[in-house]
């Protein structure tokens, strides 16, 4: 039994020092080695998880439609309802077909080159803080690669590609607590910075008290900012705080451009920003 | 051989969530299915297997977000050492015991998740609808998850 409990507490002691190590040293080599050598180990496994993931996903609605086929024979219903399960899917694929096609239309607009992307996966802990995309360094993408969103016909801004993989990338989305961006106030221009809460919302920061801000007023990447290219559109102000007695600038919410419960793909700019102008790997989204 | 084996269950413990939250994830939410198996572990493995699953699975979790790396498998890590200390005074093996432990050690499991990532990366990761859910996702996973472990332990010798 002692020796048993001892071996517990030799476990706990090496285990335990391992991870403090790594949390106090995040940017020292061994940190860095651990981390690129856990992702390496462990993405084989989601890759081909994402790979053939269809097959599993289609198991049970094959099952259900065995069912659905014995007792076809039985009753004229049953294939009624079963083409209405056939309508719905058709349904779904041609709105899926129109949603790409709009898509694709309004990236032939945009003034800068990329790639698409599908987001293959959202950890619900970390729901506004990241997700992964199915296209990595074979593809083309590098770190701080800015990540678009399409919704209501317009392009907005995502976040940017924080970790490259060959085959898969995972980025870092404005809503994350680390997040940043210098914005430009439309149409003035007015400068002003925007950084994630963690939420579904966004908070400006900065902003002089004199900026008349108004909800409503929509907020695009200042020409200023160095990882994004200027002019996306970031969002919307939805409400104004007054200003603190404490403070000389007032702040504000922001709805972001892009629901990121709503995005299916996203259009990755290639950027080329070379490493020493990026700075550090968190908290440097300006 | 066991040792490959516990390996692939490692790896299928870890793409079993993955793809729990890529494709069953409602409204955002779905049970923590590492935490379940590091809690899974932890009962049915020795001391030293069950605190090395912990630390494992732990950084499993870490490499799957974008905040600070360790966080999770120091979490597990003292997790798994508690559950260890637990096993021994408690029949951990019930069912009721599992929905206590589940419940009680998942949030404590967040709160000091919160806490490392308070003082280390000065970042609130905590959701209200993941700190009031997920516990009780946790509680109806863990039983499974033990069910599944405990079956596998015994016709394969795994953990």
């Amino acid at each position: 039994m002692s020796r048993e409990r001892d071996a517990a507490n030799y476990a706990l002691v090496f285990f335990a020092v391992l991870s403090v190590l790594l949390l106090l040293f995040p940017a020292a080599k061994f940190a860095h080695t651990a981390r690129i050598a856990v992702s390496y180990s462990l993405y084989p496994s989601l890759h081909y998880g994402a790979k053939y993931g269809h097959f599993v996903r289609n198991v049970p609605s094959n099952f259900v439609k065995l069912l659905e086929t014995d007792q076809e024979t039985r009753a004229l219903e049953e294939k009624v309802r079963d083409l209405e399960v056939k309508l719905r899917n058709a349904s779904a694929s041609v709105s899926e077909n129109e949603r790409l096609t709009r898509e694709m239309r309004l990236a032939r607009s945009l003034p800068w080159t990329g790639a698409w992307a599908r987001i293959v996966n959202k950890t619900p802990a970390d729901w506004y803080g990241s997700f992964y995309i199915d296209k990595g360094s074979a593809d083309g993408i590098g770190v701080n690669d800015t990540v678009l969103g399409m919704q209501d016909d317009r392009a907005g801004l995502a976040g940017r590609v924080f970790e490259v993989y060959p085959k898969f990338s995972k980025v870092l989305l404005l809503t994350n607590s680390a997040a940043s961006a210098v914005c430009a106030i439309e149409p003035g221009g007015l400068e002003a910075l925007v950084e994630g809460k963690g939420t579904w919302l966004l908070k400006m920061n900065y902003v002089p008290e004199e900026a008349a801000l108004q909800p409503g007023v929509e907020l695009v990447t200042s020409p200023g900012g160095l990882l994004f290219p200027a002019g996306i559109y970031v969002g919307q102000v939805t409400k104004v705080y007054p200003r603190e007695s404490f403070m000389n600038f007032i702040t504000a919410d922001i709805a972001p451009a892009v629901d990121v419960n709503m995005l299916k793909e996203v259009f990755v700019v290639r950027r080329n920003i070379p490493g020493e102008l990026a700075g550090s790997r968190l908290g440097a989204g300006k | 051989m066991s040792f490959i084996g516990d390996i692939l269950l490692y790896l299928a413990s870890g793409a079993a969530y993955w793809w729990w939250t890529q494709n069953l994830a409602v409204f955002g939410l779905a049970p923590n299915l590492i935490f379940a198996a590091a809690l899974s572990a932890a009962i049915l493995a020795g001391p030293v297997k069950g605190v090395a699953w912990g630390f494992f699975l732990g950084l499993y979790a870490d490499m799957l977000g974008a905040n600070m790396f360790g966080g999770y498998a120091l979490t597990y890590t003292l997790m798994a050492y508690a559950v260890h200390t637990l096993k021994r005074h408690f029949d951990m093996d019930s069912l009721f015991s599992q929905l206590v432990a589940a419940l009680a050690l998942s949030w404590a499991c967040m709160f000091f998740y919160q806490g490392l990532s308070l003082a280390f990366s000065r970042l609130n990761p905590l959701g209200l609808k993941i700190f009031l859910a997920e516990p009780f996702l946790n509680a109806l996973a863990v039983p499974v998850v033990f069910q599944v472990f405990y079956w596998l332990k015994r016709r394969a010798g795994l953990l």
